[in-house]
């Protein structure tokens, strides 16, 4: 079991986090896409190998959404920073 | 608990006398019993033969606990010991003609024998049963205490011999917190049972040093399972688990004493050198009474003088080395230089060895001498105890040249000391000292452990003829792995897994170098280019009870919990939740609220406030249905999909004032749906939104049926009536003196009032509630009625009548889908299923086959000439209305058959077939009157 560091509670278990995904910003005006461009959105995930931003979710703790920057081919943490901020915590 | 005098305990039904201190295994050799089990296959007998808890000959049954290792479970008084796969005793064990049958049996014989004829199945599967598996589960045994504990420190230290306990010291000494783990019961490793005065000196100076570091804890007993990321270790110790998360990990795990391959090398008698040092140092045990020992190191030379002072006969002593110059002060025994044993005789225990010169290439010659013997020691070199590093992700070789596995490279925090690394070098202190300073953030990382010469490995003596056994546990030979590679499994893992070999209860601990060498020699590769298997958690076997540990699941109770329980609910399990079913009679229940008036508690509705000048435009995002307009005091119905336009859940939603709004969510969703608006309000669409979980803040009770208002009015001062308290409005009163939000919906299809008050007045409420509705027949309800009063309005319950597919639309929710808002989570995709049509709905159905109320979840068929039919849709919701004295409920049909009310079709049912016609619509008070009422 790893461990995530969160912006708000510091290192802990993964286990007391949800895993939200990768970053995979919905298109600000549905409407004005494409179906296929919808259903890509929708269904089709990039799954890259390597270095990715990813969200999740301290559920058993402070309720905060944040995003992590995976390794997914190590399994590591690079770095855990809030939605929307530059700032950056070292995992 | 330890006894301090001689004590009795029973093995095999005879009573047999310990010593305090006492193993079950060193209990018996005291006694003289050389037999401890039959092996898997041949139902051979074998006796103790690694002493460390590594091999699988001293599995035996403690009471109902099967597969303890004799060899490292303290004896306790009264200990009723049985031993394992021998039938009908260990002395004359039936299933031994097993190995007369041996030709019958050959490698892999699971894959060939016992298929045909398929008429004899039967039999065969009577006596593979009884032949198969290793010790007896009683079902009925009463569940064990089971405990699981985290622990949280700097350093792990991973065994507690000589090179963990200097570790372990030197990294307590640079200020971290230490915890190390060892599997033996007593700290030490080798030093506890070497025979020489300065270990047990050493072992004492450093367990002074132990015992004065606060800030270093010694677990012993204690497993490690595996090693997992981020230094997260299970380890066991006893009936706990620990849960353990490091900084930094010292691995000094040591080394597996190796066997050697020669004819009937499992015979009781013969042992390895660990085992009759224990013996004799640990227990004062004699392990023999006439020894050979075969050797190639200067161990053996040891325990033959150990064993000549214990007053055992050395008959010989066989070096694979040939005469060193020392040789001169070795014990006066026979000694042969450059021998080995080629074979070993006897029936229930040693007779007699054979020795053989070793040839240049390592090939035992032809056998010289037989030499009469009871006991063979076998000092032969060992492999490094490696797994967790393999685990952890280190680099290790091995080397051709010396047979042994060396590590090359550690991944950080990772560190390793001792005989584990194959190297020999005296660096604990060392890598204590740099653990510590990893642990506690300051550098110290080394990737390469310091080296040395390369620790003794086990010799590479080519098997002889016979039945030489690699794998103990599943009896697989050295002729099965030839066999194996001959039968095309030519690679380590293809034999592993066709020969089973180090898939048996060691684990590879006594194989794995041997089924490497003789998979290289077999396939004419080397051994460093035959690889090693893959090493996974757990290390040894481990009993599921510890790795379930005792129940954690938490258990949510409604604050009116315990009334219901007095009042004879019959309880039922709701996500976490515990709710009452019914009170005994739910027809009565659904007639009460029809009729009169009734009252459920529905607390375990998810309860969210919101707060903020953006909630309007939030909530017109998150739902389907319009709630930005909602004016304070009123009260609406809210569905929410996510953007795949499948139905998440629902709920009502309260604009308690003009900045904050109360909203109710179903039971199973509260949390999710939570952690939904959450991620909607972080992410992007939350400014002026704060969202609160009030779910335990609030109890709330569902006073429905037409009576409901009067019993409402009884308890407060304030006007009620229809006009001042409308349908779909909330108000905020005063009921009994307790501070209320009384919500007019209505999920029953009656007059009904939800009403949420502070939960710890609960239980008040509740009560003050059925007294003032006493004189109006009212009667508490349970789910199983609220089911049949919600079907009998055709209202649908996400997940129940929805899954993880259906939109509204199909749904027949069309209504609560407003696409003339802008953008909400779902739209787009809703237009598109809007745009394509329907080919699912999910509408009413009334039986027409009397006395017959279908299972949810039957099919629904189309007959299709062949006999065959075609399934068509599904049965969601059924139940048998009381009200209107018929069958009903939801199904999911071809969108065309349900277009119409009244269209026929048929529900698949074992017993007979069931009619069933369409049905448009609530089954009760189509047009809602009575909610308005």
């Amino acid at each position: 079991m790893i461990v995530l560091s969160c912006p708000n509670c510091g290192p802990r278990n993964v286990a007391e986090f949800r895993y939200g995904g990768e970053v995979h910003p919905r298109p600000p005006v549905p409407e004005a896409v494409s179906d296929e461009a919808w259903i890509d959105f929708i269904y089709m995930r990039a799954n890259k190998a390597g270095r990715r931003p990813e969200w999740w979710y301290h559920r058993n703790g402070c309720g905060l959404w944040f995003l992590a920057e995976r390794d997914t081919t190590t399994n590591t943490i690079l770095s855990t920073y809030l939605p929307g901020q530059g700032e950056r915590h070292d995992a | 608990m330890t006894p301090d005098a001689p004590f009795d305990f029973v093995f095999a039904g005879r009573v047999y006398r310990a010593q305090p201190g006492d193993t079950i295994a060193s209990a018996l050799a005291r006694n003289g019993v050389r037999v401890l089990s039959r092996s898997f296959k041949y139902h051979r007998p074998r006796g103790l033969m690694c002493g460390a808890g590594h091999c699988p000959n001293c599995l035996v049954q403690v009471g109902d606990e099967p597969n303890v290792r004799a060899c490292m479970r303290p004896v306790v008084p009264e200990m009723i010991v049985e031993p394992q796969n021998a039938w009908p005793s260990l002395g004359f064990d039936l299933m031994a003609v097993t190995g007369w049958l041996e030709r019958f049996l050959p490698v892999g014989f699971y894959y060939k024998a016992f298929i045909r004829p398929r008429r004899l199945w039967p039999l065969f599967e009577r006596f593979l049963r009884r032949a198969a598996g290793l010790g007896r589960v009683n079902l009925t045994t009463p569940p064990g205490e089971y405990v699981k504990q985290y622990l949280h420190t700097d350093v792990v230290v991973i065994g507690g011999g000589r090179s963990g306990l200097r570790a372990a010291i030197a990294a307590a000494g640079a200020g971290a917190d230490v915890a190390l783990f060892d599997e033996n019961p007593t700290l030490g490793g080798r030093l506890n049972y070497s025979g020489s005065a300065t270990a047990a000196a050493e072992r004492a100076a450093l367990l002074a040093q132990v015992a004065a570091l606060p800030n270093l804890q010694c677990y012993t007993q204690a497993t490690v399972l595996g090693w997992f990321e981020d230094h997260w270790l299970p380890v066991r110790q006893g009936n706990r688990l620990w849960k353990v998360r490091a900084k930094a990990v010292i691995v000094a795990t040591g080394a597996y004493e190796q066997p050697l391959l020669f004819s009937n090398n499992d015979l009781p008698g013969i042992m390895l050198a660990g085992a009759v040092r224990r013996l004799l140092h640990q227990h004062g045990v004699k392990p023999g009474e006439r020894a050979v020992i075969v050797t190639n190191h200067d161990e053996g030379p040891d325990v033959a003088a150990e064993l000549l002072a214990a007053g055992v006969t050395v008959a010989a002593l066989a070096d694979g080395r040939h005469p060193t110059p020392d040789a001169a002060g070795l014990p006066t025994i026979p000694i042969f230089w450059g021998h080995t044993v080629v074979r070993a005789e006897g029936r229930a225990g040693l007779r007699r060895v054979q020795l053989a010169p070793l040839t240049v290439d390592g090939r035992p010659g032809a056998p010289l001498q037989t030499i009469p013997c009871d006991l063979l020691v076998i000092a032969a070199g060992s492999t490094p105890a490696n797994g967790l590093l393999y685990q952890a992700g280190a680099r290790i070789a091995y080397h051709d040249e010396t047979g042994q596995f060396v590590v090359e490279e550690l991944p950080p925090g990772v560190f390793a000391t001792g005989r584990v690394t194959g190297w020999q070098a005296d660096d604990a202190a060392e890598v204590g000292r740099q653990a510590a300073a990893f642990a506690m953030g300051r550098d110290g990382m080394r990737t390469v452990p310091a080296r040395g010469a390369h620790s003794l490995p086990a010799p590479c003596y080519r098997p002889t003829p016979g039945k030489a056994f690699v794998c103990l546990c599943e009896d697989v030979t050295a002729k099965d792995i030839a066999m194996a590679v001959a039968e095309g499994f030519n690679s380590l893992e293809l034999v592993k897994r066709y020969a089973t070999v180090t898939m048996g209860p060691c684990q590879g601990k006594m194989c794995a170098v041997a089924s490497i060498r003789l998979t290289a020699a077999a396939t004419g590769r080397s051994p460093a280019a035959t690889g090693v298997t893959t090493a996974r958690p757990p290390l040894t076997p481990v009993p599921l009870g510890v790795l379930a540990g005792q129940t954690m699941e938490p258990l949510r109770r409604t604050p009116v919990d315990a009334w219901h329980r007095r009042h004879g609910a019959r309880m039922m399990v709701a996500g976490l939740w515990q709710r009452p079913e019914h009170y005994g009679d739910p027809p009565a229940e659904v007639k009460a609220v029809r009729e009169a008036v009734g009252l459920i508690d529905v607390s375990t509705l998810g309860k969210l406030r919101l707060t903020g000048p953006g909630v309007p435009a939030f909530l017109d995002r998150l739902y389907t249905t319009r709630l930005g307009d909602l004016p304070s005091g009123r009260v609406r119905y809210g569905l929410m999909c996510n953007d795949e336009g499948v139905i998440l859940d629902d709920g009502v939603t309260a604009r308690l004032d003009e900045q904050e709004w109360y909203i109710t969510t179903t039971t199973g969703n509260a949390e999710a749906i939570y952690e939904w608006m959450q991620w909607w309000a972080q992410a992007g669409w939350g400014e002026g939104v704060h969202i609160t979980d009030v779910t335990d803040d609030f109890a709330a009770f569902n006073l429905a049926g037409p009576q409901a208002r009067a019993v409402l009015q009884a308890l407060t001062t304030a006007d009620v009536g229809n006009a001042a308290f409308p349908y779909l409005h909330v108000r905020q009163l005063e009921l009994a003196g307790v501070p209320c939000r009384v919500l007019r919906i209505g999920f029953t299809g009656e007059l009904s009032y939800e009403i949420h008050c502070p939960a710890g007045f609960g239980p008040y409420l509740w009560e003050a509630i059925l007294a003032a509705g006493a004189g109006f027949g009212i009667r508490p309800f349970g789910v199983e009625a609220q089911r049949v009063l919600r079907l009998e309005k055709a209202h649908l319950l996400i997940g129940q009548d929805t899954d993880a597919m259906t939109d509204p639309l199909s749904a027949g929710m069309a209504w609560a889908v407003k696409f003339d808002k802008p953008d909400f989570l779902g739209r787009r995709s809703l237009l598109r299923v809007q745009a394509q049509g329907l080919r699912q709905r999910l509408v009413g159905f009334e039986v027409l086959t009397p006395g017959v109320t279908p299972e949810e979840g039957l099919q629904i068929v189309q007959p299709n000439g062949n006999g065959r039919p075609t399934i068509i849709g599904w049965v969601t919701s059924s139940r048998y209305s009381p009200t209107l004295g018929k069958a009903i409920g939801l199904c999911w049909l071809p969108a065309e058959l349900a277009a119409k009310p009244g269209t026929p079709f048929t529900i698949h049912r074992t017993e007979g077939p069931v009619q069933a016609r369409v049905h448009h619509g609530p089954f009760y008070d189509p047009t809602g009157a009575r909610l308005r009422s």
